[in-house]
């Protein structure tokens, strides 16, 4: 039992890490320029056909530079989708855009296919194999995906506090009019947002490649639940979206010992209306007003 | 005011022809399949016209109303296959299942601003798939067959021509109900939304309770439309109310017009008919159609309905400097 319960966990933190990832994708698009990116599952597939129909084939199984590949091919057809589609739709109402994206799904699925073909690809000898710890058999894949995922953060962090446009990519979710103001590029910031989001959903493609062969419905179920994991962490809020993945991939995995597997996913939708009922801001609160205002509180009373 | 009496007429002729029209296209020699296209866009602007209050008024995006869709025809075929009850009677239950779907969804999601409700209708979609398919009550996968059809004084509609007419009357008194809901208190309080919604909120307005009702109302033609789909079908499947007929329920309505019930009726008929008239097409079909509808957003954000105004526009205007050159 005890095993059971271990081996659930560590399934469920390493789901848990990649739905954080997806919540992180499109947090960062949701952030620059106030739009939902619904095509993200399909941007996913995209980054997997490409890392596992093109690159792995054409450099014959190098993993390493077909990933890097990948996610390079995928951060330019994010900056050619974000001056095509997002930066003319900023200015209309949000759910027309939101509209839009969700048909730039429908052509990229039917790109998917025109050009891979329906047979679903497999990434052959990528991640595959299990490693014991103690008692608890796990995937390589499953390692490789939370050490990635550290490593995605942390150079995100990194990016987002110390560089120049990591902190103008902060100052333009923050407020546009005053970054406009005070020199920052608004639609460039916008266009590197978009790319290092597509390529991450590159990373996230080719990391879930091994899990749910790379075929056209491989990635609905993650984009959805990323959306979730974003909800429970706190929207908008980029280490919110990790807490959050973590949290449904834990919670989801360990309700199997309850309720058969089959209503696994049931139990990760009803957890976020859960959360919206309860707490509808989330675990870690993204929105930055609250933060001034506690600030002000606080000098106030300093004052008094 | 002469000149509003005039458009008054003029839509009034408009939409009496277009009843005519529709009235006598049976007998014009179009074949079965057809009139069952035309059944299923009449359904389709019913459910337009539900999604019009909520998406269209005050933009907040619902993603599930093909679950809703999908509630409202297995309720109608579980109550008159395993519980044998009359189809009128069972289409009672049907509204009230759409009531309080629209109450237990609306509630959580339209308390708090922001994107939450298309993320838990989305949600929603799933979890009514997942277990319609998972249940055995439901019949899983396989569906469920032999559903009878709604009638009147023991007058079954059950052949393509005669769900035909029932619908298009159907549709007709939603739409009178439609634009009624427009016309009133409610439906002027959510354009106002729309337009600001912290005006509204200053007049003191309940902006949630509101937003909730026009959802459940919304829910409510949902669940009918499933229900009246359930009769027409006589079978109905969980795969059919996936989350690609919701997302095809919102493009139907920005497509043809949001906030308008021409625009409404305009964008389920063509959508209904795209894959018919794209036929050509073949394999390349699903990524012209997206590339279309994707171009026909960037370009003509407000519709079809706009397309008009839009021209007449550009006409006064290179008419109107050309005016004030002959003045000066």
């Amino acid at each position: 039992m005890l095993t059971t319960i271990e081996q659930l966990l560590v399934t469920g933190i390493a789901t848990g890490f990649l739905y954080g990832l997806v919540a992180i994708e499109y947090t960062l698009i949701w952030n620059a320029c106030g739009l939902l990116n619904f095509a993200h599952a399909k941007t996913i597939t995209l980054g997997a056909y490409i890392f596992a129909g093109t690159f792995l084939k054409m450099t014959g199984n190098l993993n390493i530079p077909s990933l890097l590949g990948a996610m390079l091919v995928m951060a330019l057809f994010g900056a050619l989708v974000a001056t095509i589609i997002y930066i003319p739709l900023r200015n209309y109402a949000r759910y027309i855009a939101i509209m839009a994206t969700v048909m730039m799904g429908t052509a990229i699925n039917e790109v998917c296919r025109l050009v891979w073909g329906v047979v679903p690809l497999s990434t052959q000898g990528f991640l595959i194999g299990t490693v014991k710890i103690g008692e608890v058999v796990v995937s390589v894949a499953y390692i490789y995906i939370i050490v990635i995922a550290l490593l995605v953060n942390i150079a995100l962090q990194i990016f987002m506090k110390k560089t120049k446009q990591g902190r103008a990519m902060t100052c333009v979710s923050q407020n546009k009019m005053a970054a406009a103001l005070m020199g920052v590029k608004v639609e460039r910031t916008m266009v590197l947002a978009v790319a290092l989001s597509f390529a991450i959903c590159g990373v996230i493609g080719c990391l879930s490649g091994p899990l749910y062969t790379v075929q056209q419905t491989m990635a609905d179920m993650l984009g959805t639940k990323g959306f979730s994991a974003g909800v429970i962490g706190g929207f908008g809020s980029i280490p919110g979206a990790i807490v959050g993945g973590l949290i449904l991939g834990i919670v989801e995995n360990l309700s199997c010992l309850v309720v058969p597997s089959i209503y696994k996913d049931v139990v990760a939708f009803a957890l976020l209306i859960i959360f919206l009922m309860v707490k509808p801001e989330g675990i870690i609160k993204a929105n930055r007003e609250h933060k001034v205002k506690e600030k002000k509180k606080k000098s106030a009373e300093e004052k008094v | 005011m002469n000149s509003t009496k005039k458009t008054k007429m003029g839509t009034l002729i408009a939409a009496a022809v277009a009843l005519i029209a529709m009235l006598v296209l049976p007998f014009m020699g179009i074949n079965n399949y057809i009139i069952t296209l035309f059944c299923q866009a009449m359904l389709y602007s019913i459910i337009v016209y539900g999604l019009n209050f909520i998406t269209g008024l005050t933009g907040q995006m619902n993603m599930g109303n093909a679950a809703v869709y999908g509630i409202g025809a297995y309720i109608y075929a579980l109550l008159t296959t395993r519980a044998e009850m009359a189809p009128w009677f069972a289409m009672i239950f049907v509204a009230l299942a759409g009531w309080f779907v629209g109450v237990i969804l609306g509630y959580p999601s339209l308390r708090v601003k922001g994107v939450y409700l298309s993320l838990t209708t989305i949600a929603f979609n799933e979890i009514v798939r997942l277990v319609i398919q998972n249940m055995r009550f439901t019949n899983g996968v396989n569906g469920i067959r032999n559903i009878p059809s709604l009638g009147i004084f023991g007058f079954t509609f059950n052949t393509p021509m005669r769900t035909y007419y029932f619908f298009l009357a159907a549709l007709v008194i939603f739409t009178l109900i439609s634009i009624r809901f427009l016309k009133s208190k409610y439906g002027r309080v959510l354009v106002a939304i729309r337009d600001n919604i912290d005006a509204v909120e200053s007049c003191g307005i309940n902006l949630a309770d509101i937003k909730v009702k026009a959802f459940v109302l919304s829910t409510v033609f949902g669940a009918i439309a499933g229900g009246m789909y359930a009769s027409f079908m006589r079978y109905v499947a969980p795969n059919t109310f996936s989350t690609n007929l919701s997302i095809s329920f919102v493009v139907m309505l920005i497509l043809g017009g949001r906030g308008s019930v021409v625009g409404c009726l305009l964008g389920a008929f063509i959508i209904t008919f795209a894959p018919e008239a794209l036929r050509f097409l073949g394999d390349y079909y699903q990524f012209v159609y997206a590339v279309i509808v994707i171009l026909a957003i960037i370009f003509n954000p407000n519709g079809l309905v706009s397309l008009g105004g839009r021209i007449l526009a550009k006409i006064k205007r290179i008419s109107v400097p050309a005016k004030r050159g002959a003045n000066g």
